[in-house]
């Protein structure tokens, strides 16, 4: 379970800040499809950030799993991204140069899983995505909806409990773009993961179990089950 | 992250990079290969000294002097010094304290030394060969026998057993010139040839007292006497030709005799001068299982100067050190450039990889990780490097050895290159230390990146 309670980010200097994050809360069950729906500069992607532990906002509490991620040192919170996050962006951040394989098998490395295990999860994870003929093959090789399915790989490989997905489908053209979506729900589904979804796309939000539609850094609305809605509601 | 994770990604990030790789190395190579022959070379040339003196100097014998400048080159001579009877004067003019006699006598009677040979100057005018009139020019030196020569005709007496006080032993450089002459038809003529050396007493300006009683008894015919030059032929049987070695110092155009002829030539060149029985300095050897060192420090306390063979080997190592310290130092420039070289890259390479390194922070990768990456890839870059810069100097090194040899005039078989695995390793691993110190300013830049910003703040606008 994701509890996000009174959380509040600003940047910038002294004279000029902004507030991305206006004391908010959000409560979201563990294998629920969250999409946080938004537009740029709306601080969807810093409410991401702040609840993957990427960011520090300077109040509020992040819990997950029981745990308040903003209280951990440094290395607890690289410690935590590794072993339970995974990322999926727009722009796929695959490593043109490296092979499928050598792709999927970072986060392997970062998270220091034993070389023995190694093998076995990246070929099952490239095979979920349907990329088991391009093991060898170099990233730069691959079209766009085969980068992202590579990045879905390298995203479920350690088989985190939270994917967070930033505009997964942003670069895609609409077909293959459904293929990617249809493949993020099948593992939030199969797997029990819970998936967060960034967009401003309200037609993939709308597959979602849970909808959070935020505007200037506060929640607007949440819709969708109502059990797993909780705090703040502006409106 | 593992060690081993981390220094595969640097490799495998190297080889996506291979030409700017390459050139990398290549600046850090130069300074290795330099390096690399620097080692060679300081080997090389210090087993050659080694076997040079090994083969010239026993490592019993002690030369000693009375005047400390004759080990220093005169560099601190005084402009003007006290007159002292038993200085004798040097080439240059400067004048230098002798050995007598009375200090022979008493380096004999040591019980630490086991034998005293002055170092006489016996200088002739000319010789002459038997059966041929013609004179020729003659250095003469007295023969060593603490070390094996050998010889290309006759036999030489065995190590530490001195020739007769007749014998003669030429230097086989004399045979062509007599061969041209007709004195001789082939090498093997020279033994059991007699050859005459022929010295001119120095003149000696005669008193009025002694020139007066020559002209009461022999008149002006006696006066021309007493002054005219006197000189004495010594006879001499040679026993052998020595041959030509690449690593003989001395004796190489010499007419080599006896000690005891030595100093009879010697005596009778000086004779009613003031150098008689006067010697620049003694070579001694130290009795049986004795330090040469001790003996030293005794016969330094008694006011002589004494140098052992380790001295001798440690001035020619001194020269040897020196000029590989300079080679060395050219090496050292060259890596100290690359260094700047490396830093570049890297502070590039941190730049264009901004997204991946952002990635790698996101998926939870610590700084120290990232930062050792950097490091890695640096590491990598000084090892190859050194393997180039390693690899071109032996191959070269290895290649040019016999050329060098021939055009230095050194006998066959002598190395001047000496490549050991353990330096070129050793230098291999201090390159390796010295790139991952260069990618350290990069590679801590790296680490410091911010993933969110690191990855693209197109979501995060600063007003």
């Amino acid at each position: 379970m994701i509890e996000i309670k009174n959380v509040t980010k600003t940047y910038g200097k002294k004279g000029s800040t902004f507030q991305a994050l206006k004391d908010v809360s959000l409560t979201i069950p563990d294998g629920a499809s969250v999409a946080i729906v938004g537009k740029s500069g709306s601080g969807k992607s810093t409410l991401m950030h702040a609840m993957s532990g990427l960011d520090r906002p300077e109040a509020g509490e992040v819990i997950i799993d029981g745990v308040d991620i903003l209280k951990l040192k440094k290395k607890a919170v690289d410690t935590f991204r590794s072993e339970k996050i995974g990322f999926i962006f727009q722009s796929f951040f695959v490593q043109a140069n490296e092979s499928c394989y050598d792709n999927v098998s970072l986060p392997l490395e970062i998270s220091n899983s034993k070389a023995s295990q190694r093998k076995v999860r990246i070929e099952e994870a490239l095979a979920t995505v349907d990329l088991s003929d391009k093991l060898k093959q170099k990233a730069r090789n691959l079209s766009g909806g085969q980068k992202q399915r590579l990045a879905i790989a390298r995203a479920i490989v350690n088989k985190p409990s939270i994917i967070f997905a930033d505009e997964p489908t942003g670069n895609l053209d609409s077909t293959t773009g459904e293929k990617v979506e249809d493949l993020l729900f099948s593992l939030n589904k199969k797997e029990g993961s819970t998936l967060i979804i960034v967009t401003h796309d309200t037609d993939l939000a709308r597959k979602c179990d849970v909808q959070v539609y935020i505007k200037d850094g506060q929640i607007e609305q949440t819709v969708g089950l109502a059990a797993s809605t909780a705090g703040k509601e502006h409106k | 992250m593992k060690t081993i994770d981390i220094v595969r990604r640097a490799a495998r990030s190297l080889r996506s990079a291979k030409t700017r790789t390459i050139l990398t190395s290549l600046a850090i190579a130069v300074g290795a290969f330099t390096i690399t022959v620097s080692l060679a070379v300081g080997e090389g040339a210090r087993q050659y000294a080694d076997n040079l003196i090994n083969s010239n100097v026993n490592p019993k014998a002690l030369f000693i002097v009375k005047d400390k400048t004759l080990f220093e080159g005169g560099a601190q001579r005084a402009a003007i010094t006290e007159y002292n009877p038993d200085a004798a004067q040097t080439a240059a003019g400067a004048t230098i304290v002798s050995m007598t006699q009375k200090d022979v006598d008493a380096l004999s009677a040591r019980s630490d030394i086991e034998s005293v040979v002055p170092t006489y100057n016996p200088v002739v005018r000319y010789m002459t060969f038997d059966g041929s009139s013609k004179k020729y020019s003659a250095d003469v030196s007295t023969y060593n026998d603490s070390i094996l020569s050998e010889s290309a005709y006759g036999s030489l007496p065995p190590q530490n057993q001195q020739l007769g006080d007749t014998d003669a032993v030429v230097p086989e450089a004399f045979v062509d010139t007599l061969i041209k002459a007709g004195v001789i038809k082939e090498g093997a003529d020279l033994v059991g040839k007699k050859v005459t050396l022929t010295a001119v007493q120095a003149t000696v300006t005669p008193t009025t007292d002694q020139i007066s009683a020559a002209f009461a008894t022999g008149g002006q015919a006696a006066v021309e006497d007493l002054v005219k030059p006197q000189t004495k032929d010594f006879t001499f049987t040679i026993r052998a030709v020595s041959q030509k070695s690449s690593s003989a110092l001395t004796g190489v155009t010499a007419v080599q005799i006896a000690p005891n002829a030595a100093r009879a030539i010697s005596e009778f060149i000086t004779a009613g001068t003031n150098e008689y029985q006067k010697y620049l300095g003694v070579t001694a050897l130290v009795k049986g299982d004795t330090d040469p060192q001790k003996v030293k420090e005794a016969l330094n306390n008694a006011g002589y100067y004494t140098q052992t063979a380790k001295d001798l080997q440690g001035l020619i190592f001194t020269v040897v050190n020196t000029l590989q310290g300079i080679v060395l130092g050219f090496g050292i420039i060259a890596l100290i450039a690359s260094v700047f070289g490396i830093i570049n890259t890297q502070y590039i390479r941190v730049l264009e990889r901004t997204r991946e390194i952002g990635l790698m922070k996101a998926l939870g990768m610590r700084g120290r990780s990232v930062s050792r990456l950097f490091q890695f890839e640096a590491a990598w870059i000084g090892f190859l490097g050194g393997i180039i810069g390693a690899a071109i100097a032996v191959v070269l090194g290895v290649t040019l050895n016999p050329w060098v040899t021939s055009v230095l005039g050194l006998s066959e078989g002598t190395k001047l290159l000496i490549f050991q695995p353990l330096p070129i390793a050793g230098m291999i691993i201090v390159l390796i230390f010295i790139a991952m110190l260069a990618g350290w300013f990069p590679a801590r830049k790296a680490a410091k990146l911010d993933p969110i910003e690191a990855l693209g703040r197109s979501s995060i606008v600063i007003v």
